[in-house]
């Protein structure tokens, strides 16, 4: 019994820790300015439900989740299509050219996007490329093939040889066999490996900072900043901001518990 | 599967082209780029020429004093981050382990804010830690209004406070990993402890610490090297102030070459910060060998 209330205070103490800098958050945000300051910790006298409407609309927001969204998905997708086909040739042939290439796709593990930020940079001024963001997609794309690639060879190095070998003898074409037999099923893996490449590229502010300076196109996570650059001091509408950017992860969260658990318990994953 | 002709060898390599292209062309170049960068005076304007200027950078770098004090901030960082990091998590994922009533809430409230986006959680508690933030009125509320203070602004608490919500916003990452490890660990073991009369405090530091040694290596390591690359918490809550006291190695390199134009200078930085992380990245990895061989 004793060890129980230990445990429990614990646990609630902790809790309150993670919690309440949330909630503090989540209960600002439906406050007017005065209010947070006067009173910071009570309930909000009325549910000020035009912050977010405020944050919504004309503070841009839904503007930079559409925007992220759309950045996040189509990273997804290509790294999904092209990760898998990569992983297809490491895994299921022994080529000797096959090692060389499976060290070559390990290496972008180990390069930091910082210390490229100054070439990107002069690339992306050179090709006329700011603001595109076919770019920064495909920059996302580059700096996680690598995680991509190892998880999903690990994953089809594990898939038996008779399905394929028996399509194979059917006549199937190498396009068959990727796309009918390995693909399908490999869906257990891609889907993790999508899950955390969509929080990489939800989460991202480093390269969008570099190039995008159009505001239409900027991602959440740069809009938010922008937002409290510069309406600093419309704090309801900022903290019903940092409630809709952190949204998407929490429910991406919520939706797919075991998997991300699952994959960071792997060890598979990268910081 | 094996694969004879030439051209079926050919058909199958294309398999990874598309992936081969785009590595290259946005990872490769790049860092092909920034190891040349660093040894060349670019100003920044597009096309203007390149000079190049040998170890300049470089040397730059080791004299600047701003340099010195972010490496000091990113020790300052990792050594507290170990420090705290790997222990809370490892008494958290013990409690949740116990599968105690509400178990699986508690486990979702330590965890979310590891995938909440570093900008959103570093404006979160920028505006606890301001001047008139909610931090002073807490402190205020319970008598003890002369501690409160602007955390981020004051040279003495700014690190302290940024290296505080570093720790915050990754306690749960290395919890469900340790988490992970403790399903490993047999009841039996337990149970014979607990016939031999250990109390729960034995336990956790002659069975769960020891069995759960190489995880929690494991865990040591990915912070050292994810600490390294902290990022945006300092550029969004004190952007490397009071008087560049808070930067890390990343954000000095971010505001060096984007702010003030010293291209080479954070170029150089760049490949330094790659250095780091490299030679962390294989040190660990020798260690985790060693680890395994030793097992």
């Amino acid at each position: 019994m004793k060890k129980k209330i230990i445990l429990y205070v614990f646990v609630i103490a902790m809790a309150l820790m993670f919690i309440e800098p949330m909630l503090f958050t989540l209960v600002s945000s439906l406050k007017g300015n005065k209010e947070i300051f006067s009173s910071p910790f009570s309930l909000p006298e009325v549910f000020r439900f035009e912050n977010y409407v405020i944050a919504w609309r004309e503070a841009n927001m839904s503007r930079y989740f559409l925007n992220s969204i759309l950045i996040s998905m189509a990273t997804v997708i290509i790294l999904a299509i092209v990760s898998s086909m990569a992983s297809f040739t490491l895994s299921r042939f022994n080529f000797k050219v096959n090692k060389f290439l499976a060290l070559f796709f390990l290496l972008g593990m180990m390069i930091p996007m910082h210390t490229v930020l100054v070439p990107v940079s002069y690339i992306i001024g050179a090709l006329e490329l700011k603001n595109n963001l076919v770019a920064l997609v495909l920059l996302y794309v580059a700096f996680s093939l690598s995680f991509s690639i190892l998880v999903l060879t690990r994953f089809m190095k594990g898939i038996n040889a008779s399905l394929e070998e028996a399509a194979l003898m059917d006549g199937a074409s190498y396009f068959q066999i990727y796309f009918r037999v390995i693909l399908p099923m490999s869906v257990p893996a891609i889907s993790t490996v999508s899950i955390f490449n969509f929080l990489g590229a939800w989460n991202n502010i480093l390269f969008p900072l570099l190039f995008i300076n159009d505001d239409r196109l900027k991602p959440i996570a740069l809009g938010l900043l922008n937002f409290s650059g510069e309406r600093g001091s419309e704090y309801g509408p900022l903290m019903a901001a940092i409630v809709i950017t952190i949204l998407v992860p929490l429910v991406v969260y919520l939706l797919f518990q075991e998997k991300i658990e699952s994959g960071l318990a792997a060890g598979s994953v990268k910081e | 599967m094996n694969v004879k002709t030439n051209k079926d060898k050919a058909k199958i390599f294309l398999f990874s082209l598309p992936a081969l292209v785009i590595y290259i062309l946005f990872l490769i170049v790049p860092m092909i780029g920034a190891l040349y960068f660093s040894v060349v005076n670019w100003n920044g304007i597009k096309g203007a020429p390149l000079q190049f200027v040998g170890l300049e950078n470089y040397l730059n770098v080791f004299k600047d004093k701003d340099f010195l004090i972010s490496l000091k901030n990113m020790f300052a960082m990792v050594f507290f981050s170990v420090l705290f990091h790997t222990p809370i998590a490892l008494l958290l994922a013990v409690a949740i382990n116990t599968k105690f009533r509400g178990h699986r809430f508690f486990k979702v409230i330590y965890f979310v804010p590891t995938i909440f986006p570093l900008t959103a959680i570093g404006l979160l508690w920028y505006f606890i830690f301001m001047p008139n933030g909610s931090l002073n009125s807490l402190l205020e509320f319970i008598g003890l209004a002369d501690l409160a203070k602007g955390w981020l602004i004051d040279s003495s608490t700014a690190m302290g406070a940024i290296i505080f919500v570093n720790i915050w916003a990754g306690v749960g990452y290395y919890m469900v990993i340790l988490l992970a490890g403790l399903t490993t660990i047999p009841e039996e073991v337990y149970e014979a402890a607990e016939m031999d009369g250990a109390s729960a405090v034995q336990k956790f530091f002659h069975i769960t610490v020891p069995m759960l040694k190489p995880i929690i290596t494991l865990c040591i390591l990915m912070d050292i090297i994810g600490t390294v690359k902290v990022f945006d918490l300092i550029f969004v809550m004190t952007e490397g102030g009071p008087n560049g006291l808070t930067n890390l190695p990343t954000t000095l390199m971010y505001y060096e070459a984007f702010r003030y134009n010293n291209y080479g200078v954070g170029s150089a930085l760049g490949v330094i910060i790659f250095v780091i992380a490299l030679v962390l990245t294989i040190g660990s990895e020798s260690i985790m060998n060693r680890k395994e061989k030793n097992q």
